[in-house]
């Protein structure tokens, strides 16, 4: 049941990969998300926006190489995304920032129990802490409590 | 010292002779070597030391109570989820629970109290972020997730 260790240019199992492709999915869809807000936050939260913009597109860039280091063709961002509600305040952009960052924790809490590649699964726990950590931000500026939830990327049961 | 009655050598034979079968049942059931602990075991107990002592700093620290609120009740959670993984993997043996851990006092002064919960949650995502590589599937999304929520608790603290 073991699969080997991808050094580069490894092999990824079917369920592995389908695992990364959404998890793929996800930091495309934040980082539209992240664009989207911009426009709806005051100058004081340009650092936060900068940040989350940097790092998803670093992921997104990286997670691409790594499927195609696998022979995969990464999937592309959808050409445009409906946010779960309507944006049109300060309020309501942190809040479709939560969701954004908190899908992202779904999805690669998802790839680290359906890879057994070492350099995966240190990868999608990068990418799970980061965004549990910044979804956490967004709920202290929104006042949501509690800002952080004990098993972050856990599916709602 | 008053014997009841002589035991004789034919008595001691046949003891033996039914003893013989009992010695080799033992030795065969008994592992060559006991089973390496289990890692979330260490986990566990770490998460229940983290949540008695941020509970300690709760009550202490009025400046910190809300934030170590939710450290206690985070790790508190962990460890519940980790015991019950641990449990599920091994069923122990007898149905004694693990003791809570001795509630320490809290470092005096919130600068320190603050600084002891940062280190203590750094020290729990290290833990728990080196066995990700390695742990089965099922249990990989649970340690990661206690990383990821250690280094979110952080953020609360900040």
């Amino acid at each position: 049941m073991r699969q080997p260790d991808s050094s580069g240019g490894g092999q990824l199992p079917a369920d592995s990969v389908e695992a990364v492709q959404s998890a793929l999915g996800s930091e495309h869809a934040a980082l539209w998300v992240y664009g989207l807000v911009s426009a709806f936050l005051p100058d004081s939260y340009n650092a936060a926006v900068t940040e989350g913009t940097t790092a998803h597109r670093a992921r997104r860039d990286a997670t691409e190489r790594l499927l195609a280091d696998a022979g995969q063709t990464p999937r592309p961002a959808e050409p445009a995304y409906v946010p779960p509600q309507p944006v049109a305040d300060q309020k309501s952009a942190i809040a479709v920032l939560v969701l954004a960052e908190a899908d992202t924790t779904v999805a690669w809490r998802a790839v680290l129990e359906r890879t057994d590649d070492k350099n995966v699964r240190r990868a999608a726990l990068e990418a799970l802490t980061a965004a549990a950590v910044r979804a956490t931000r967004w709920r202290r500026a929104a006042g949501q409590s509690p800002a952080a939830p004990a098993f972050p990327g856990e599916p709602a049961k | 010292m008053n014997i009841g009655h002589r035991i004789g050598r034919r008595d001691v034979l046949r003891a033996g002779a039914l003893l013989l079968p009992l010695a080799a049942a033992v030795s065969c059931t008994e592992p060559a070597q006991p089973p390496p602990p289990d890692p979330l075991a260490a986990m566990a107990a770490r998460a229940r030391a983290d949540a008695a002592s941020a509970a300690a700093v709760a009550r202490a620290v009025p400046a910190l109570a809300a934030q170590a609120k939710a450290v206690s009740d985070a790790r508190g959670e962990h460890a519940t989820a980790l015991q019950k993984e641990v449990d599920r993997a091994r069923p122990p043996v007898s149905s004694t629970k693990p003791a809570p851990p001795d509630a320490e006092k809290p470092p005096a002064g919130a600068a320190a109290a603050k600084k002891s919960l940062l280190d203590a949650l750094t020290a729990a995502e290290q833990e728990a972020a080196k066995l990700v590589p390695s742990v089965a599937r099922y249990r990989a999304g649970l340690v990661g997730s206690v990383a990821a929520a250690c280094a979110s608790l952080r953020e609360v603290l900040a």
